[in-house]
């Protein structure tokens, strides 16, 4: 993190964030390429995104943090109101209504509540009694689960998932009672058989199902999971060479621009290309765990812990599903893969990340 | 104060908790590598194949089938390439719409239409093609093409039909090819290495195989190895390339024995008869000619009939389809007679000078039964030499009489009745040599004298096939001993049948030789009237198979109204003499006289191979 001071003003950036984002994005663009079949149009839109976000990121990384604090409640509200209008009066694609239309650039508001809840909690909780109490506690869960339903009502139960982990990483990071994790995780489990039977569509249920014995129907649901299998396990060690991948390149392999482009990555520079990849990653996660424990105050902290774990989170969601170990759901692999609305939020989480690691105050609180 | 301990506590918890938080995500993301390192590193090899199958298809590339000759090169069977309209059944619903559309573009005969209803069912049934139209043109082809976008079922791909310029001559011996049911597909390809999966619909459903005669006898020789081209194919199954490319091996071309000239000439003489001609050539032991008649055409069977037709086959009283060559059973009649008169001579019961009596009957002692011969007030004074011309019962009911059955069943056996001598018939019958054992099992009855005497002259249980019939021909033209037959000159070491005379001489063999010349060439003999046939001699014996059993001339009279009750013709000779080359043996069933109806058959067809 640095303070480049400058006659009149002073930047405020993260060389090291900076420079492996920058470095995911573009091999994420390099990828893109190989996963769209060559498709020039789908890099070029996508790298307008990544120049776009990054600026963004940048921009993102000046203000104070305490400006953060203050806007965070206007932030939410904003978000959610979108989430409303979305609901109310966007056009229904494949059974849901994610996406509102901005002419240039379809936004997906769930996307921005990701980032906007934990943020609103962190300065919720910033003047709050530490560890939290009960009633700050059910306050909190009052927000998550109202933030939570609303997304799923769209419905998109992915995204409203990782917002609620979003929102209850701020909560457990600001000392919720282990009795309530407990108790809590608890009534989760018992409740399971009613969770299953009242809330899951049956293709949810049935990519569940999937799951755990893809091979029953390997042409139907268990297609994707078992094509994305032989798609990283032909990779093998060094991988088939770019733009060389079969499973990709003759359509084996379901979406392979948005959640499955991990498979062909995999496929195309095997086990050795996977490992660099995923070091990026760690890289950056390990810088985020760096930056939050070196953060200034309560609220940076917990806003920099609850970014990255969602970060993490999607990254691990993404790749468990690719590699079959969870059910397919609706996830992206964050910086790589193309999509605007989820690659711009972790833009902005990083932007807001750097900005809260960077700025320091003399006087702490 | 408190302030900064609150602060102390928040900062504590907050580190334990995030750490514990990485931990945990560390602890999922090592699973996650160790995942990827097991798909990638681990299981790579199965996941490789797995990826080649994904993107490969392999369709196999059917042989053509070997060319089947005739001993002159004269092709029997041929492969007849054409374009033919064929659809996948199994995609179709509605067939009389689809016929009708598929009308529109290429005319389609009633014939044609009433065979595709008939097989719809049966072809869906089983996944299989169906040939709507053969031959197509060029014009319809092109038609067809122009529009195929709309008849995604149907395709129009080259066929080889399988054909005979005579498709009735030989129908029986070289038989016909039909489609193949999947396990004995399965079964094929697996000897060749080859999977079921393997096969398009386009390629391996028009494949044939041998179903009767020569077809299915040599149908590995006959059937090639298939080939492969390998495809690159997309998730949909389109075909992006071809990568690879085996070609097919074609099936070895057989070279036969038979003769077609003779054949044909066997075929015209039956006029569509019911009976048998079979023409052995005696050094090599090959079948020249082999005929059961009447016949079908093998050209329809093999390449699709209706059900009517073939059912009208199948009813047909004069039964077409049954092989009467190598499953028909006649007793052999008089022509027994050389064999039992060698059965005689070998055990020293008769020589040449002697003599009986022949009263035109034979009584036998135990019961007083009267055995009857063809002539009325019989023969007078014979000898075997006599007996064999004029054809006498009564001389070889008494030397029958004179026999122990087991000597003379196994006497018999050496000429190869009750036995299969030849090596490629197919599904040949054994005749029916009976013994003592074989009538107590199967008849309940003890052997009785009067059964030896009723073999003495080939009627009773006796019985062969006509292809036996001409091996015996050759055999006793042969002096004695002979290879088993063969319609395929590839055999090394042929069985050999002999007799096992001790007691027979060169002498013997010429005299008995002699004896059946006179059955043509004497104006006594019993096939006189082909004397002036012919431009050489032939030795030869005929036989009239009675079907009722009776006592007087009046009762045959009565009895031969009915068609199918009269009795059986039968020839067994060979020439030219006196070094013989061919043996043939002809039945004709209902014909009544073996040496008048049946014995010009024979003389014709071994004219057609002795002139040359």
């Amino acid at each position: 993190m640095k303070q480049l001071s400058f006659k009149r003003f002073t930047i405020y950036f993260d060389q090291y964030l900076f420079i492996s984002i920058t470095l995911l994005s573009v091999m994420g663009l390099f990828f893109l390429y190989s996963a769209s079949q060559g498709d020039v149009n789908v890099v070029i839109k996508q790298a307008v995104f990544v120049g776009f976000g990054l600026c963004l990121m940048f921009a993102l990384s000046q203000p104070d943090p305490d400006i953060y604090k203050i806007l965070s409640l206007v932030f939410l509200i904003i978000s959610l109101l979108l989430v409303v209008i979305t609901i109310l009066f966007a056009k229904e694609i494949n059974g849901a209504k994610r996406w509102l239309d901005l002419g240039v650039f379809t936004l997906q508001p769930s996307e921005l509540v990701k980032i906007a809840l934990p943020l609103y909690l962190a300065s919720y909780l910033f003047e709050k009694p530490i560890p939290i109490d009960l009633k700050n506690t059910f306050k909190s869960i009052a927000i998550i689960a109202t933030c939570f339903l609303l997304i799923a009502k769209q419905p998109d139960l992915g995204t409203s998932l990782v917002v609620s982990m979003a929102g209850i990483y701020i909560l457990f990071f600001a000392g919720l009672s282990w009795k309530f994790i407990g108790s809590s995780f608890l009534i989760f489990i018992i409740s399971l058989p009613f969770l299953w039977n009242n809330f899951l569509q049956p293709f949810q249920q049935q990519r569940i199902q999937t799951l755990l014995d893809p091979g029953a129907d390997p042409y139907g649901s268990g297609w994707n999971i078992t094509q994305s299998k032989i798609a990283i396990g032909s990779g093998g060690i060094s991988g088939k060479g770019y733009t060389d991948g079969s499973q990709s390149h003759l359509d084996f392999l379901p979406e392979t621009e948005t959640d499955f482009i991990f498979a062909v990555i995999a496929e195309e520079f095997g086990f050795i290309g996977i490992c660099v990849l995923l070091s990026i990653y760690f890289f950056i996660l390990l810088r985020c765990l760096y930056l939050a424990f070196n953060a200034r105050d309560r609220f940076c902290r917990l806003t920099i812990g609850g970014l990255s774990l969602i970060f993490a989170s999607t990254l691990f969601i993404n790749l468990a599903m690719v590699t079959g170990l969870i059910p397919v759901v609706g996830m992206p692999l964050p910086l790589i893969s193309k999509g605007g609305s989820s690659l711009l939020s972790f833009y902005i989480a990083f932007g807001i990340i750097i900005s809260m690691a960077s700025h320091k105050k003399l006087m702490q609180r | 104060m408190i302030d900064i301990e609150d602060r102390f506590i928040e900062k504590r918890i907050f580190k334990s908790r995030l750490i514990l938080i990485y931990l945990f995500f560390g602890f999922l993301f090592s699973l996650l590598v160790y995942r990827t390192y097991s798909l990638q590193v681990y299981s790579f090899s199965s996941y490789e194949l797995a990826s080649i199958e994904n993107k490969t298809k392999t369709v196999l590339v059917q042989p053509t089938r070997g060319i089947i000759y005739d001993r002159n090169g004269n092709i029997l069977i041929n492969n007849v390439p054409s374009y033919d309209l064929i659809i996948q059944p199994s995609q179709i619903t509605d067939i009389q719409a689809y016929l009708d559309r598929l009308g529109s573009i290429i005319s389609i005969s009633n014939r044609d239409r009433e065979y595709v209803y008939e097989q719809f069912p049966i072809k869906s049934s089983y996944n299989r093609e169906l040939t709507v139209k053969r031959g197509l043109s060029n014009e319809e082809i092109a038609r067809f093409e122009v529009r195929n976008y709309l008849f995604p079922e149907a395709i129009i791909d080259e066929r080889y039909s399988r054909e005979s310029q005579y498709p009735d001559l030989f129908s029986h011996v070289l038989g016909y090819v039909g489609g193949i049911q999947n396990d004995r597909l399965e079964n094929v390809l697996s000897s060749q290495n080859k999977r079921l999966g393997e096969t398009a619909f386009k390629y391996a459903n028009g494949y044939l195989v041998g179903k009767t005669g020569i077809e299915s006898i040599y149908d590995n020789e006959l059937r090639g190895t298939f080939g492969e081209k390998v495809y690159e194919v997309d998730a949909r199954g389109k075909f992006l390339k071809q990568i690879d490319l085996i070609d097919p091996i074609k099936g070895k071309d057989l070279v036969t024995s038979l003769d077609l000239n003779a054949q044909k000439i066997a075929y015209e003489a039956m006029k569509g008869r019911r009976g048998a001609v079979v023409v052995v050539e005696i050094e090599s032991g090959s079948i020249i000619t082999y005929l059961s008649s009447p016949s079908f055409s093998i050209n329809e069977i093999s390449n699709g009939i209706s059900n009517s037709n073939f059912q009208k086959l199948v009813d047909d009283k004069n039964k077409p389809f049954f092989d009467r060559a190598s499953q028909g059973r006649y007793s052999p009649a008089s022509t027994i007679k050389p064999a039992i008169g060698l059965y005689g001579l070998e055990n020293k019961i008769i020589d040449w000078d002697f003599k009986i009596q022949d009263p035109g009957y034979f009584i036998l002692p135990e019961d007083q039964r009267v055995y009857r011969g063809w002539k009325d007030g019989g023969h007078g004074e014979i000898n075997l030499e006599s007996a064999i011309i004029e054809s006498s019962n009564t001389f070889f009911f008494s030397l029958a009489y004179e026999s122990e059955i087991d000597d003379l069943i196994q006497h018999l056996a050496s000429f190869g009745f009750g036995k299969n001598v030849c090596l490629d018939c197919f599904n040949p019958d054994k005749g029916l040599l009976p013994s003592p054992e074989w009538k107590m099992n199967n008849l309940n009855f003890g052997w009785f004298k009067g059964d030896s005497v009723n073999m003495g002259v080939g009627q009773g249980y006796l019985s062969a096939t006509p292809i036996q019939l001409a091996f015996y021909g050759a055999f006793l033209s042969n002096k004695g001993s002979l290879e088993k037959l063969s319609i395929l000159d590839i055999y090394s070491n042929k069985e050999l049948l002999e007799l096992p005379s001790n007691n027979i001489s060169e002498e013997d063999w010429n005299r008995l030789h002699d004896s059946m010349i006179g059955v043509i060439e004497s104006p006594k003999g019993t096939a006189k009237r082909l004397k002036n046939l012919k431009p050489y001699t032939i030795a030869a014996k005929s036989g009239t198979v009675e079907l009722v059993s009776l006592d007087s001339k009046e009762d045959y009279e009565l009895v031969r109204q009915d068609i199918n009750k009269r009795d059986h013709a039968i020839m067994v000779a060979f020439g030219p003499m006196p070094n013989p080359k061919y043996a043939v043996s002809v039945v004709i069933e209902n014909a009544e006289s073996g040496g008048s109806v049946a014995g010009p058959v024979a003389v014709k067809v071994l004219n057609s191979l002795i002139d040359k």
